[in-house]
């Protein structure tokens, strides 16, 4: 008992300790900048009172991101002397725990991440149209600036997008004797139980139900069952018989054996991965697909004969539904810290820096993804002619719901869903459930 | 010394003994080889091309590709992580056994109220992962002005290893009979010089042992770097060598070769430390 | 009480008539602690209330405060059905490493306390898996296990063992197997050099003379080592059980915690709420759990072996 007692009093004491110790360090609201200032680097950063500082944190794509960031930056500060710009790139893996983690004592002036809403609700954002030239804003595709509103104000500016479509490998498909390439449910189904037939070291389909990226399956499937997340006036219709049908039909697929042996924990880097060693027959990927096989085999040096044969279709859809590609957005958003006039004129220069025509579809095409700017697009369209029929799709592809207040939670909510599925639950006990809570 | 330096007095050799050493030297390679397989298959995987780690038909490469060791330098600073993770690592070592020290002597040769509560103090200090503690910590740092600083991580880290330190020293003091540090004390040296010559030679060991373990803590340390430092030519290896997991695709070849590379230095170290350990057996044997 | 502390309040007096010396000797020990708990309060302390703080009150998605909610974080958590299971999960985590980490380490300890030839290589290769940064340990476990390109599979199948990939995880429990391997696998230096540096002061005079009394190695190993090197040996255990249910990378690079929680311990169930789903007050109510419960143990721990040691306070 007594030490239970001694245990609380340390408690107690260091706490006080706390206290005093709060109490004396200096005023936190003091010049923002005191921190980094004293860490920057001599090599090429003089800080210097009357510069304007501007920090971005943006989300790390691939391996040519930091290098593009870091050029930009040194061209951006050489143009304009006035403004000392930042550029921190981080990993798509950490960028959610950097920033969760700085928002409540030091935002940055602006973010490049996929999501803005949970900001927004919290009034942490300034609208698009305050640090957004009209010149520039008025470039970008309408369809886009849509998925970022929220009480009727755009909050947030697209900064790239990809597309998803259906990559299979031409010579599997030949070799089981798949003669066309499946366009609706059935004849995917069809075509699966062929390649298992053919080559049963084959995975025939692949499916991504982790929670990297299980929202993505879950779009899939319901946007071509002609169903969605959402009703028409935005309210969430989530165990829609519709959204039941098709993620049942997903998990028959793996209950089959007709896809990779484990959706719940192979991620959509394994499923690419095994698509590039021929090791899968088809699969729903990104854009991005072709670079990375490409880069592959470069590095590789293997001979044509050895490289898979492979080509990319419509997503096969349930019955006469229109096959629909889903579509991910990511954006620039400007986080509200009293921001002088000057510095918003600062913000707004860098944005008009970043989407000035040229740089900005280098920029798109440095990773291989797809421009969120019309004029953007028809450089990127014209420069690389694979990418032409991707600048399409983009323009008529299905965005989630990420403008919704409840998308976290539906996001993890489907992915839950799926795994308790793929482990034997009814799917339509399990979508009540989710709806309930969701919708309250 | 030990039970086996005694057993090499007695001269006659008996089946039992070599039984015994082919044993000790079998479960010796066993463990070997057990703890060496993921690094050989790190090292194979490093020296492929992608093609060839997903075609998975190939334990050692066809062609070794030592190129992707040379890589890594160019597609990030690695000299500079090193560097930056050698002052952290080493950084943390040093403040927190400067302060770790004093509060093991104080607690293993003093009285004094609330020591309890100061031992229960410090165990309750580690109940909390550091990954719950990050926005926490984060405010403090904001505070200090020692975010984006290597400065930071390295109090980070001292604060965190504190609870092995004093535990493990306060028990290693403890061991050591207080006789000579009294008999010191009466020729003229006050506590901190009896301290000093007397108890931490003799307590070497277990210095050792506490020294090794905080530089690799705060060598491995990951979660709190990742957040507090935003300017790349501040990061430790472990935050830094992440550029090789992008948005599209992990990059197993450079990530591997990156992390053998980055388990080097902490070998070679434990290596020249080693020889302290076995120095400090010898005068653990003196004070009997 | 007070009857306690005014006799001892004289003796000192009559002991010391030195007042300022007294004074000194009465404050040197928080001298000497001081550097310490101050490192730790501002590093540690501070974050911790934040925690508290957030557990006890409205959390909006950013991490703002919105007021005391009347512990409507912890009945959330509480009423969630996955919690049981992950809580579940963390115990059986925590045990089975503990357990096992410490008598693998143990006796591993002993085997490289011997005298042979390479013993200072295996030393140093024995540090290996604690020398490598967790993240990349369990990345390359997920990838040696992994049944389409994994190198266990393929060295299995080159020694002719097995003809066809075999898949190491089909179940959410061998992926919960793998990992509590992989915790054990990077656990085991850390006890063994806590045993070693233990086993090497001690003097090898004791063992010369219980071997002169024809004393058998068991009776050794229960009737000098262990005694010997029980303190380094608890200290191990206690911090390796907090280290070990607070662990986060290892989980979190394998499996995420999926599927559907079935993976997840406290840690990685938090992170998860606090940075997938923006529940911060929850995720912190989270943790204060799991605190608690690491307090009750560490109280027992206390008592039970704090007892005969210094009484006061």
């Amino acid at each position: 008992m007594k030490k239970i007692l001694a245990l609380l009093l340390a408690l107690a004491m260091a706490l006080s300790l706390v206290a005093c110790a709060n109490s004396n360090t200096p005023d936190p609201t003091k010049d923002p900048n005191a921190g980094t200032q004293e860490t920057q680097k001599p090599d090429d950063q003089q800080p210097s009172g009357d510069k304007i500082d501007i920090n971005v944190i943006a989300a790390e794509y691939g391996q040519n991101t930091k290098k593009w960031w870091a050029d930009f930056q040194d061209e951006f500060n050489k143009t304009y002397e006035n403004i000392n710009l930042v550029v921190e790139v981080v990993s798509w893996n950490d960028i959610y725990t950097v920033v969760n983690t700085r928002l409540g004592s030091n935002p940055p002036d602006i973010l490049n991440i996929d999501v803005f809403a949970d900001y927004q609700a919290d009034d942490l954002l300034l609208p698009a149209k305050d640090y957004v030239s009209e010149e520039t804003y008025a470039k970008f595709y309408e369809a886009f600036l849509d998925q970022s509103v929220v009480d009727g104000t755009v909050w947030a500016i697209p900064d790239l997008a990809s597309a998803r479509a259906m990559y299979y490998n031409v010579d599997i498909l030949e070799a089981a004797g798949v003669d066309k390439v499946p366009t609706t449910w059935d004849e995917l189904k069809a075509a699966c139980e062929k390649i298992k037939a053919y080559d049963s070291s084959i995975y025939p389909w692949g499916i991504d139900m982790t929670t990297d990226e299980g929202q993505a399956a879950f779009a899939y499937y319901i946007w071509n069952n002609g169903s969605d997340f959402t009703d028409a006036d935005g309210n969430w219709i989530l165990n829609d018989p519709k959204n039941v049908e098709a993620i049942e039909y997903a998990v028959g697929l793996v209950n089959d054996g007709l896809t990779n042996t484990d959706p719940a924990n192979e991620t959509r880097y394994d499923l690419q991965d095994l698509f590039g060693a021929g090791k899968l027959a088809m699969v729903i990927g990104p854009n991005s697909i072709p670079t990375y096989i490409a880069d592959n085999y470069a590095k590789a040096n293997t001979p044509k004969e050895e490289q898979i044969n492979y080509a990319f279709a419509a997503i096969p859809t349930n019955g006469g539904n229109p096959s629909v590609s889903a579509g991910v957005m990511d954006r620039f958003m400007c986080f509200d810290n009293n921001h002088s006039a000057e510095k918003i004129e600062a913000i707004k220069t860098f944005f008009d820096f970043f989407y000035e025509d040229n740089r900005y579809s280098d920029w798109v095409l440095m990773e291989g993804f797809l421009p969120a700017t019309s004029a953007g697009g028809e450089i990127v369209a014209a420069s690389d002619p694979a990418m032409a029929p991707w600048v399409d799709i983009v323009g008529s592809c299905k965005f989630y719901p990420t403008a919704k207040a409840e998308w976290a939670d539906v996001k993890q909510g489907v992915i839950n869903v799926e795994q308790q599925a793929l482990l034997g639950g009814n799917v339509q006990e399990l979508l009540d459930n989710l709806q309930a809570e969701i919708a309250g | 010394m030990s039970n086996s330096a005694a057993n090499t007095v007695k001269k006659p050799v008996s089946v039992k003994k070599v039984i015994l050493r082919v044993l000790l030297y079998f479960v010796v390679l066993d463990v070997c080889v057990i703890t060496l397989y993921p690094y050989f298959a790190m090292l194979c995987t490093a020296l492929k091309n992608r093609v060839e780690i997903f075609s998975g038909n190939t334990i050692l490469p066809v062609t070794a590709l030592w190129s992707n060791f040379i890589e890594i330098w160019s597609r990030a600073p690695m000299a500079r992580y090193l560097l930056n993770s050698v002052l952290i690592a080493g950084g943390s070592t040093v403040i927190a056994m400067l302060c770790g020290i004093p509060a093991a002597y104080a607690l293993a040769r003093m009285k004094f109220k609330g020591q309890t509560a100061f031992l229960g103090f410090v165990i309750v200090s580690q109940m909390f992962a550091p990954v719950v503690l990050l926005i926490g910590i984060y405010q403090v740092m904001q505070v200090l002005g020692l975010t984006d600083s290597i400065l930071g991580l390295i109090f980070i880290n001292a604060a965190f290893n504190q609870a092995f330190t004093i535990w493990l020293l306060r028990g290693t003091f403890i061991g050591i009979s207080a006789e000579m540090e009294q008999a010191a004390t009466i020729d003229g040296c006050n506590r901190v010089q009896a301290m000093m010559r007397v108890l931490l030679p003799v307590a070497a060991p277990g210095i050792v042992t506490t020294l090794i373990f905080i530089f690799i803590n705060a060598w491995n340390e990951y979660t709190v770097a990742l957040c507090l430092i935003s300017t790349d030519t501040l990061k430790p290896l472990t935050v830094g060598i992440n550029t090789f997991n992008g948005y599209n695709m992990i990059e197993w070849q450079y990530l591997f070769a990156a992390s053998i590379f980055a388990i080097i230095p902490v070998v070679i170290l434990f290596m020249c430390i080693e020889k302290n350990l076995v120095s400090g057996l010898a005068s653990g044997g003196v004070k009997g | 009480m007070s009857k306690a502390t005014a006799p001892k309040a004289v003796s000192t007096t009559k002991k010391d008539p030195y007042s300022g010396k007294r004074v000194l000797r009465k404050v040197e020990p928080y001298i000497w602690i001081a550097p310490s708990v101050i490192l730790m309060a501002i590093f540690i302390l501070i974050p911790i209330i934040s925690v508290f703080r957030m557990a006890l009150n409205n959390v909006s998605k950013t991490g703002q405060l919105k007021g005391f909610n009347n512990f409507a974080n912890f009945t959330k958590i509480l009423k969630t059905p996955a919690f049981a299971m992950v809580l579940k999960n963390t115990l059986v985590w925590t045990i089975v490493v503990v357990v096992l980490s410490t008598v693998l380490g143990f006796m591993l300890a002993l085997v490289l306390n011997n005298k042979f030839r390479g013993r200072k290589i295996a030393r140093a290769i024995v540090v290996f898996p604690w020398a490598t940064t967790l993240v990349i340990q369990a990345s390359a476990w997920g990838f040696i296990i992994n049944k389409d390109y994994g190198t266990l599979n393929t060295l299995l199948m080159k020694l002719r063992i097995i003809s066809e990939p075999v898949n190491w995880t089909p179940t959410p429990e061998a992926y919960f197997g793998w990992e509590i391997a992989c915790g054990i696998f990077v656990t085991i230096p850390f006890v063994t050099f806590c045993v070693l540096s233990g086993l090497q002061s001690i003097d090898g005079s004791y063992y010369e003379a219980a071997t002169v009394d024809g004393a058998t190695y068991w009776q050794k190993l229960f009737k000098i080592t262990l005694p010997l090197v029980k303190s380094s040996l608890t200290v191990s255990t206690v911090l390796n059980i907090i280290y070990v249910f607070n662990s986060f990378p290892i989980i979190w690079t394998m499996t995420k915690g999926d599927p559907a929680n079935r993976t997840d311990t406290l840690v990685t169930y938090l992170y998860k709420l606090a940075f997938y789903n923006g529940r911060q007050g929850e995720a912190a109510a989270v943790s204060v759990i799991g605190f608690l419960i690491l307090l009750i143990c560490a109280s027992v721990y206390m008592i039970y072996t704090l007892r005969k040691g210094d009484g006061d306070l």
